[in-house]
């Protein structure tokens, strides 16, 4: 954990979490009649620790990339942080209330975005649900107006804003979402998949549009995200959680810095290698008679590899990539996924 | 001033939900209630035929009883609420809760402005149909002045039964699915509400019961009292009945709320 509060950094802390805990009660029923008509009179449930004691402190506008495996606890953070569920132990500070008691002012200052769920009204249109949230949360009709056009303006797509919400697609329709999530300016949000499922194109809008959000108004923002350019782009800190418990919380440069980063080299030679180059530890080998060769090698070995195929062919073609942030995610969550 | 904007709000978005669906609000609020009180009439003339006129059957004459029968149909209508409970547990099901749970807003405002706006919307329609008919089609016994009264009863249980569905609709967040429950109660209270047949012909200790419960507010007493079988006394006490009873399920109601919502897991977020 490379990250410490001062005194004088407690005061402008957003979020605290004490032990914090969520344990969901679960029933697996074996597949099959006779297993469904056992489990209809003797059923046996388990219990699964979703979130292990959690304690932690955010900064306020500080803008948090949550990154973990499916299954590792994430949402289950968001959700408790937001209010939505009660913990099964610890205790949790969002703003100065306790989330799940739902206080009309934390809600008040409280964003949530669901990137897999409608926080809008499905069978009406984005600027009736609008119209409808700024009344719920007692935002002058004008304030409104001014800033939804904003919002849509920025986001691009003030065309869809009389449209019924299922008529939209679903990149147009995250806009729409996050429109509604901003419209009261919340002093705190939380963003779960706000790209998932969208083009290339929807999701650089959304990121961009974020970016420049989070940097005008100073929102805390915990993020989460399959997509790891969201969270380089986005995160001023990375919690990495898995198994139900954060095993890492610092920078992003930070974890790269951890990471035993590799080249991966991608080469076509000009007649088959003679004879078998290997690594020094055994992680690969490049058989003798290969014509092409694809493989990861530490930074430091790179020229060494090189040199011994110079010496015994000529290297037609030649590629090196450079493992960047979402190779080392991706490697690590494989690896936890492989702990399970 | 922002709760009663927060659910004027809320009502609105009622209005706008049905305006959404014209052909489906038509049915909902024509079709449907003309169609059920088309059959219920034609059984009661089918059973009421051989009273000839000027003959009375159980103190009341033929005309009595279709009047019954055709404001009865309409008003059941205007009182049922499985529609509001079963969308109601199948947003606790389903995680759109999720919704109204993270914005500044009670479920159980959120949804009472709405049905309540719903029933207001549907009911100004529908009821136009019988008021219609029993003027001008099939004169007889109904006195349209009683209606007032006879919609503050209907009102007073639309609350009570609302504050019944809430119970129902937090079984949700303990049982999951919960549409069986609310097909269940609906058949009891059916039963109980004098839809079927007017109270007052059921044998005197059934009658007393189920004038003792406050069912009969759905039904019975309201469409009783526009159609002459009963006076403003029975109304008046069915007020009484039926607020009691309003503020009892509507404690009961925010003590689940209070303990069920513990047990939310935020279902598909």
């Amino acid at each position: 954990m490379d990250q410490s509060l001062s005194k004088s950094d407690i005061a402008s802390v957003a979020i605290s979490t004490t032990a914090l805990s969520r344990v969901f009660q679960t029933y697996k029923k074996p597949q099959g009649l006779k297993a469904s008509l056992t489990g209809f009179f003797n059923r046996k449930y388990e219990y699964k620790q979703a979130l292990k004691p959690t304690t932690l402190e955010i900064k306020s506008g500080t803008i948090v990339g949550l990154v973990g495996a499916n299954g590792a606890g994430k949402t289950t953070l968001l959700k408790l942080l937001s209010g939505l569920v009660h913990p099964s132990s610890g205790t949790a500070s969002v703003l100065g209330f306790e989330p799940w008691r739902r206080q009309e002012s934390y809600l008040r200052n409280m964003g949530i975005l669901l990137g897999q769920k409608n926080q809008l009204w499905w069978d009406i249109s984005p600027a009736d649900s609008f119209s409808l949230l700024g009344r719920i949360y007692d935002i002058p009709k004008d304030t409104v107006t001014l800033r939804v056009i904003e919002l849509a303006t920025k986001l691009q797509c003030t065309d869809q804003l009389n449209v019924q919400l299922r008529r939209l697609s679903l990149g147009e329709r995250m806009k729409m979402e996050i429109i509604g999530a901003l419209l009261h300016r919340p002093q705190i949000l939380f963003l779960d998949e706000p790209t998932i499922g969208l083009d290339i194109v929807a999701q650089n809008t959304i990121r961009e549009f974020l970016t420049s959000y989070a940097k005008a108004e100073r929102p805390t923002i915990i993020l989460t995200s399959h997509y790891m350019d969201d969270i380089a782009h986005l995160a001023d800190r990375l919690l990495l959680i898995s198994h139900g418990a954060i095993v890492y919380d610092g920078t992003v440069k930070g974890f790269m810095g951890k990471a035993d980063l590799k080249q991966r080299l991608k080469m076509r030679f000009d007649d088959p290698l003679k004879v078998s180059v290997k690594a020094d530890g055994g992680e690969w080998v490049i058989e003798a008679g290969a014509a092409i060769a694809d493989l990861s090698v530490a930074g430091q070995d790179v020229s060494a590899v090189l040199k011994e195929i110079l010496s015994q062919t000529r290297i037609a073609e030649l590629q090196i990539e450079q493992t960047d942030f979402e190779d080392v995610i991706h490697e690590f969550l494989a690896s936890e996924s492989r702990r399970r | 001033m922002s709760f009663w904007r927060r659910n004027l709000a809320a009502a609105r978005l009622a209005w706008i939900q049905q305006f959404e669906y014209r052909f489906n609000l038509f049915v909902d609020a024509i079709l449907q209630p003309v169609l059920t009180a088309t059959v219920e009439v034609a059984l009661w003339y089918a059973m009421v035929s051989s009273i000839g006129d000027g003959v009375e059957l159980a103190g009341f004459s033929k005309a009595h009883y279709l009047h019954y029968a055709l404001w009865a149909a309409f008003v059941a209508r205007v009182g049922a609420n499985w529609m509001y409970e079963f969308r109601m547990g199948e947003e606790i099901q389903s995680g759109t809760i999720n919704v109204i749970l993270t914005r500044p807003l009670s479920f159980y405002q959120f949804y009472f402005s709405q049905f309540m706006s719903y029933k207001v919307l549907t009911s100004a329609i529908s009821l136009v149909v019988p008021a219609f008919v029993s003027t001008f089609l099939i004169p007889g016994p109904t006195d349209l002045t009683r209606l007032p009264l006879a919609g503050l009863l209907i009102f007073g249980y639309l609350v009570m039964a609302y504050n019944i569905s809430f119970i129902v609709v937090c079984g949700g967040f303990h049982l999951n699915r919960i549409s069986s429950i609310t097909a269940a109660k609906n058949i009891a209270i059916w039963c109980f509400t004098g839809e079927l047949f007017p109270i007052d012909l059921a044998p005197p200790a059934i009658k007393h019961l189920l004038l003792q419960l406050p069912f009969s507010a759905g039904v019975y007493v309201p469409v009783g009292y526009i159609t002459g079988r009963c006076d403003a006394s029975l109304v008046l006490n069915s007020l009484g009945s039926v607020i009691i009873w309003a503020i009892v399920f509507g404690l009961i109601g925010q003590l689940l709320w209070t303990t069920s919502i513990k047990k939310y897991s935020g279902t598909g977020a």
